[in-house]
């Protein structure tokens, strides 16, 4: 049932209160630089979550939003600016909003068509951003890239406040899906997931329930891309359109748990790490595609409905044994799949 | 036209490729009947069904759903002005519990989408139906655990919670055992005492001429036979139709 | 109209090695509901095996065709049976999306380690040599590029048309539950259909180096191509897939000629919004009668 459980709250507060105390136990700056990287993650695979997760529909174009971020905090504070301190944190929700709004007509057109080739089309979407990230160069000053003011936060908790407004996009996203999943447009979604065709016979509006999803997803990650592009300081749109980032968002969804709460998180959890330390090191740099491609296809081969479901599952399982061990044959009568109703 | 005509199809037409699946389908469903539409296997009475309820565009012909002409028949739209419809494969959701899958069907408007998805009023609703269709204990279950036949209860009492004027049941008896047929036969007269009309199409003989009258018989796509189930039975044409090639 | 015939010859000329490349797509997709991305980094591979036989053995890359394409045909039997096959059919479509694109990026890797991300092309000594006819001048070596394309695709409708192999495929594509009642071996029709679509792409890749210089991440600027057109085709139909794949190659040559060579870099993205708006189940899709 879809109703507050105070076992569920525990969960939240105590996950809430351990990321945000993470920077402050843990110090070093390589350390944290991690952890921002994983909050970024779990942010995006949360976003992408809300879509895919929930009504099926698979985008493969969140990357384009995150640059659309990066760009956007780019433009608005470029190194010529000075260090624009908190700033660009702050107009976060302008910048998640004004995404949403540029998504929608994206979404009318892609939402004309349906499973596989909605991904595709999503896949296209993806490749012309970067394209254009290349070319719009007025915007993004092509492939020589683009630099953003420097912060002059203090060294020693350089990435502290990055992490911090990282972590508070993610519980903002968890409570949009948390949200979304109780009210009628959860509803929505997961009938859209199960059957659309039936759905819509039976009046719902499916249209503006994946539009709205689609806006608010896209807004979410184009909000981390701001972020992103005020940590790094200075981006390139090979890096800030990177199809890398659609696909890890992804493979850390199918890992965690489509559809569940806290399943992109778990994912982000078991992946960024393992993938910063890869990608840092010189002499394992050259095999992290490699390695990338291979997680990623024993996750899908091996747990295809990722680790949360699987767990639910087993100990349902175990449960309904022990359940069928203790009781009396006599209890054990059919019940669900008896034709006859009294 | 008559004044209780509820429904009305004229000159429907739609090929495949090469093939005319219906060819110029001209029927009415007068209101307050329990009306059949049978015909061979491959006469066309799904896509009839598919071209009614707008998830195929017909090539030609019309749609009137009291007295209103049709026009870009869409299914959503259909279903909140009193039109809907089952499938025959018992299509219900399967990954939600049986009072989602019945209040999703209440129709909301569109900035009610961020509202409690299941109201108190809602859940009541939905669970006073699944008592009446004898799924109340099931309530809390995934519909996909259900059995065939259970589905299609499901399915039906889903589409009553729009309210219909008119519901289409592809075959509500095929797949399903007697006894569940019984059932089936019982809430259709139910639900059709309540004041809903019926248009049925169904391969169970016995169910239809038990239930239906009037009876529209479908041969390659066109009508062929229409009228009181007794004289539809006597009908050499229709008779040519189901013994023939 | 000079400029504008000089740009629809070479847009057909480049339409056709689309064409060959993406059929393999629609093949598999036809075959077995499978989308598969690792065809632009098939290419890619063909294209560098044939520029090792080339630069190593001195191989001409039209004639490493015939070592490019039974290799890569193992490689795809192999890919299919390893992580394809698993995949539970209601999900396929989507999660062979998402494996291939896994499988994509390991071949990359593995590029990327053998040949560095540095450019390369292959360059024999007619790579530069024109022919000039009535004032047009055309590259020797598009127009063999073209040549191969139309001959495989003969033969690949050839196949389809009149060997039991291909009765089985077409027999696949329309009915998958009664082909096998018929007794086509399903199993088997997918491992060959996947093994022949990446196979067909490979012998495109053959050639693709040395008409356009090429390295492990090229693949994107070619699925990205690909995919559109078989939207573009309608999802699983050859002649669509031809038809599309010309359409792409003229619009660009066009786009290239009165815009700029980068607007022709967008092209297939116009053409995908376009044709959505207007007719979402692409140009010869039949609105799918299955779905119901």
């Amino acid at each position: 049932m879809r109703t507050v459980s105070r076992s569920g709250v525990a969960l939240t507060v105590v996950i809430v209160a351990g990321l945000a105390a993470f920077p402050f136990v843990f110090q070093a700056n390589w350390v944290v630089n991690i952890a921002v990287f994983t909050m970024m993650y779990a942010g995006l695979a949360t976003a992408w979550n809300l879509l895919g997760g929930y009504s099926g529909y698979i985008s493969l174009c969140n990357a384009a939003f995150f640059g659309v971020g990066a760009y956007a905090i780019a433009n608005l504070f470029p190194t010529s600016g000075g260090p624009p301190g908190s700033t660009p944190f702050l107009i976060l929700p302008l910048l998640g909003l004004g995404a949403a709004i540029l998504s929608i007509p994206i979404g009318w057109v892609a939402f004309r068509t349906r499973g596989v080739t909605f991904a595709i089309v999503t896949i296209s979407l993806l490749f012309v951003a970067q394209t254009l990230a290349f070319l719009m160069r007025s915007f993004t000053r092509g492939s020589q890239g683009m630099g953003i003011g420097v912060p002059r936060f203090s060294v020693a908790t350089y990435e502290r406040p990055f992490y911090l407004a990282l972590l508070a996009i993610f519980v903002f996203a968890v409570s949009v899906c948390w949200y979304v999943r109780r009210a009628k447009l959860g509803l929505t979604l997961f009938a859209i997931r199960d059957d659309e065709d039936r759905a819509r016979g039976l009046g719902v509006d499916t249209e503006i329930a994946k539009l709205v999803t689609f806006a608010m997803s896209l807004g979410i990650t184009a909000m981390i891309g701001g972020v992103w592009a005020y940590y790094i300081t200075y981006i390139y749109p090979q890096f800030a359109v990177d199809p890398l980032i659609t696909i890890g968002m992804v493979l850390m969804v199918f890992l965690g748990g489509k559809g569940t709460l806290w399943g992109p998180l778990l994912g982000a959890l078991l992946l960024v790490p393992a993938q910063r330390l890869l990608a840092q090191n010189a002499s394992t740099a050259r095999w992290y595609l490699i390695l990338y491609s291979g997680v990623f296809l024993l996750v899908i081969l091996l747990l295809p409905r990722g680790i949360i479901p699987s767990v639910q599952d087993l100990i349902a399982r175990l449960r309904s044994k022990s359940d069928r061990d203790t009781s009396p044959p006599a209890a054990t009568v059919p019940t669900v799949r008896t034709e006859v109703v009294p | 036209m008559s004044a209780q005509t509820l429904l009305e199809v004229d000159g429907l037409s739609k090929r495949f490729g090469g093939v005319a699946a219906v060819s110029g389908a001209t029927f009415s469903v007068d209101t307050g009947t329990i009306t059949g539409l049978i015909g061979p296997n491959g006469s066309g009475k799904t896509t009839v069904f598919n071209l009614i309820t707008g998830y195929l565009k017909a090539d030609a012909g019309t749609v009137r759903f009291e007295g209103e002409r049709v026009r870009r028949a869409n299914p959503r739209r259909l279903y909140r002005r009193g039109l809907s419809r089952t499938f025959q494969q018992a299509r219900v959701f399967p990954e939600m519990t049986l009072v989602e899958n019945l209040v999703v069907a209440v129709a909301v408007p569109v900035w009610a989408l961020g509202r409690r998805g299941i109201s108190r009023a809602d859940a009541a609703r939905a669970e006073e139906l699944l008592d009446r269709f004898g799924l109340g204990s099931h309530a809390h279950r995934k519909a996909g655990e259900l059995s065939f036949g259970q589905r299609k209860l499901l399915e039906f009492a889903t589409v009553l919670l729009g309210r219909p004027r008119l519901v289409l049941l592809d075959e509500p008896a095929s797949g399903v055992n007697p006894l569940m047929i019984e059932q089936m036969e019982r809430h259709i007269r139910d639900v059709h005492a309540e004041g809903v009309t019926f248009l049925v199409v169904e391969h169970d003989m016995n169910l239809v001429m038990r239930l239906c009258d009037p009876i529209v018989v479908l041969d390659h796509g066109a009508k062929i036979a229409e009228g009181h189930p007794a004289d539809v039975r006597a009908d050499p044409a229709v008779l040519d139709a189901y013994l023939g090639d | 109209m000079r400029l504008f015939v000089q740009a629809v010859i070479l847009g057909l000329l480049a339409g056709g090695v689309y064409a060959l490349m993406a059929s393999g797509l629609t093949l598999a997709f036809g075959i077995m509901r499978v989308i598969n991305v690792a065809q632009g980094v098939m290419i890619i591979l063909g294209a560098y095996v044939s520029y090792t036989l080339f630069t190593h053995f001195g191989v001409d890359p039209f004639l490493s065709v015939l070592f490019v394409v039974p290799v890569v045909f193992v490689l795809g039997v192999v890919i299919e049976l390893v992580f394809i096959r698993p995949l539970r059919p209601s999900e396929r479509e989507e999660l062979s999306l998402l494996v291939t694109w896994a499988v994509a990026l390991g071949i990359e890797g593995v590029l990327g380690l053998v040949y560095s991300t540095t450019y390369r092309s292959t360059i024999p000594s007619y790579a530069n040599a024109a022919w000039r006819i009535g004032g047009f001048a055309v590259l020797q070596v598009q127009v063999y590029a073209f040549g191969l394309s139309v001959v495989i695709l003969a033969v690949l409708g050839v196949v389809l048309a009149k060997t039991r192999f291909g009765r089985a495929v077409r027999g696949t594509v329309q009915n998958p539950a009664s082909a096998a009642l018929l007794g086509v071996d399903e199993r088997k029709v997918a491992a060959i259909g996947f093994g022949l679509s990446v196979a067909t792409a490979a012998a495109a890749g053959a050639v693709y180096g040395v008409v356009t210089p090429f390295n492990p991440g090229s693949h994107y600027d070619l699925i990205s191509l690909l995919l559109t057109i078989i939207v573009l085709g309608g999802m699983g139909s050859l002649p669509g897939t031809v038809v599309a794949a010309v359409l792409m190659g003229v619009s660009q040559a066009l786009l290239a000629t009165y815009i700029s060579p980068t607007s022709a870099k967008l092209t297939f993205f116009i053409l995908l919004i376009g044709i959505l708006v207007v007719r979402p189940q692409g140009l010869f899709g039949a609105v799918e009668r299955g779905k119901l």
